[in-house]
């Protein structure tokens, strides 16, 4: 589903952001990545969506060679991959229902379609009564559950999570990991970057660990090693 | 397309509605640079009607022989009233010329009391001359000079030629000044504008960042902020004038009053230019407007 083949980003003046990494993640898995602040998670995240560029090295999404992608292929890589973020990064000017509503406008996706898609969506992930609410008016947990929506709005076969709980209190956090678990359990290949160790030693996932730009472990029930 | 074009209608006037204050603060800025603009242009069309006014002010008499009769005077009227710089001609008989002499000099008893001790009028009757187009002047006193007439007493245009050039010269320098500074003035308005856009822009940078997260195309994120912009543009073009022209009416009576005899009619030039005008400001503020919002939605969109 996807590979990394000998990937490497460098950041100036000398930091080695990934150094020759290895991995490959299989579809419909559960997968944690794990790895101390500054150890190149976010970069991986990052290439994975098109935001940066590897200096050499290869990235594969299904039969899709992404490392050399051009400016007017990547909101279409994006469409492809359901990305979830540690700040959610919602639309602050439109409703929740919006929000979600706006990843379908962008492809052009009729309206009669767009509202026969929003309410069941908003509806999986508990938000049906908060749909024509603004983010500022809903507790964390609620955004991110939006902002989930709106990743699972295009169907993508990867749901790639960059420290989503990382905003929300205990109890929110494990809603947030149930739904992603659920998800998970329909097909979608799910990608959890998180530094929560008691988040991925419950998984009991597969759990790759980054240090340095590197792959240093790869537990198929892994726990949280560093 | 129909559908991609009519969200980023509805997501312009979206955009524009639920930024309000933001929305506001930019129409402003269009607002008090427009209403600068027209004040200034107002300012340049009182000025160049002021100092035509006072040019057609300026007319060119010949004197005639002492004795010519009326009809001959007439006659050399008709002939002068052919060349093709001169607007009018009038008679200007002996009579006339004294009875005007008196009224300029009511309030002098001494010049008053030397003329009733004169036995005859010492005054010539003459020919008025009023020309065309003041700024052929010179082209006129040539002709006006090549004429030979026995009726001819006297022709001194110096004084008038003198005058003229010192209107001339100060109306050339008021000219230069003028557009040197209402250069810098529109240069300084549109650098305030080009700001104001980039500014409001830039309070939407992690919006633009966000749709970029989520697949939304070059175009579709800069459509709607340009959309926006021509909103903004239109809007300021429209309260400028909703604010003018009560602006003009207070003022009109006023200029009336001040410069009076002038015919300065404010209202009435930007009534007849009003398209033009409108048009003109459309065109340079939508320009800048949107090449605003084309470079700051293009930086934070670089994602």
């Amino acid at each position: 589903m996807i590979k990394f083949k000998q990937a490497s980003k460098f950041y100036p003046p000398q930091t080695k952001a990934l150094d020759n990494l290895s991995l490959n993640i299989g579809p419909g898995e559960f997968v944690s990545i794990v790895g101390q602040s500054g150890s190149g998670k976010t970069t991986m995240v990052k290439c994975l969506i098109g935001e940066e560029r590897l200096d050499s090295g290869q990235i594969i999404v299904g039969d899709w060679d992404i490392t050399r992608l051009s400016s007017s292929e990547v909101p279409f890589l994006r469409r492809q991959i359901g990305v979830i973020f540690q700040d959610f990064k919602l639309l602050p000017k439109k409703t929740l229902a919006e929000n979600v509503a706006f990843a379908l406008q962008v492809c052009g996706k009729s309206s009669k379609k767009i509202n026969a898609i929003i309410p069941p969506l908003m509806k999986i992930v508990g938000l049906s009564e908060q749909m024509d609410r603004y983010p500022h008016e809903v507790s964390g947990g609620e955004q991110q559950r939006t902002a989930i929506a709106r990743a699972l709005v295009y169907q993508p076969k990867i749901l790639l999570a960059d420290e989503p709980t990382g905003n929300l209190d205990s109890i929110n956090a494990e809603e947030i990991i149930e739904l992603l678990q659920k998800i998970n359990k329909f097909g979608t290949t799910v990608i959890l970057v998180t530094h929560n160790r008691e988040i991925v030693n419950n998984l009991n996932k597969r759990v790759l660990t980054i240090s340095d730009g590197r792959l240093v472990s790869d537990q198929a029930r892994g726990k949280y090693i560093i | 397309m129909f559908l991609t074009l009519s969200r980023i209608v509805k997501f312009g006037f979206q955009d524009v509605w639920r930024n309000f204050w933001l929305s506001l603060a930019t129409i402003m800025i269009l607002i008090l640079t427009l209403f600068s603009v027209n004040l200034l242009l107002s300012l340049r069309i009182i000025g160049q009607a002021a100092v035509d006014n006072l040019k057609n002010r300026v007319d060119i008499s010949i004197y005639l022989k002492e004795g010519v009769s009326e009809d001959k005077a007439l006659g050399l009227k008709a002939r002068l009233a052919n060349l093709d710089n001169v607007q009018e001609v009038s008679y200007v008989s002996q009579a006339d010329a004294l009875e005007a002499f008196r009224r300029q000099h009511q309030d002098n008893p001494e010049i008053l009391q030397a003329l009733q001790e004169l036995d005859k009028n010492p005054l010539t009757s003459s020919l008025t001359i009023k020309p065309r187009d003041p700024d052929q002047y010179n082209q006129l006193i040539e002709q006006l000079s090549q004429i030979q007439d026995p009726l001819i007493g006297s022709r001194n245009f110096q004084d008038n030629q003198a005058l003229l050039a010192k209107i001339n010269n100060i109306t050339n320098k008021i000219n230069d000044i003028a557009i040197v500074i209402s250069s810098i003035f529109v240069l300084i308005m549109l650098l305030v504008i080009f700001n104001s856009v980039k500014l409001a822009i830039h309070s939407h940078r992690q919006e633009i960042a966000i749709m970029k997260l989520v697949g939304a195309s070059n175009f579709f994120i800069k459509a709607p902020f340009l959309f926006s912009s021509i909103i903004y543009t239109v809007a300021g073009v429209i309260l400028t004038a909703a604010i003018f022209y009560p602006f003009l009416n207070v003022l009109q009576p006023y200029l009336d009053t001040f410069f009076f005899g002038y015919n300065i009619d404010l209202l009435q030039y930007f009534n007849h230019y009003w398209w033009q005008i409108a048009g003109l400001q459309l065109l340079g503020i939508g320009t800048v407007n949107l090449l605003a919002s084309y470079i700051a939605v293009g930086k934070y969109s670089r994602i």
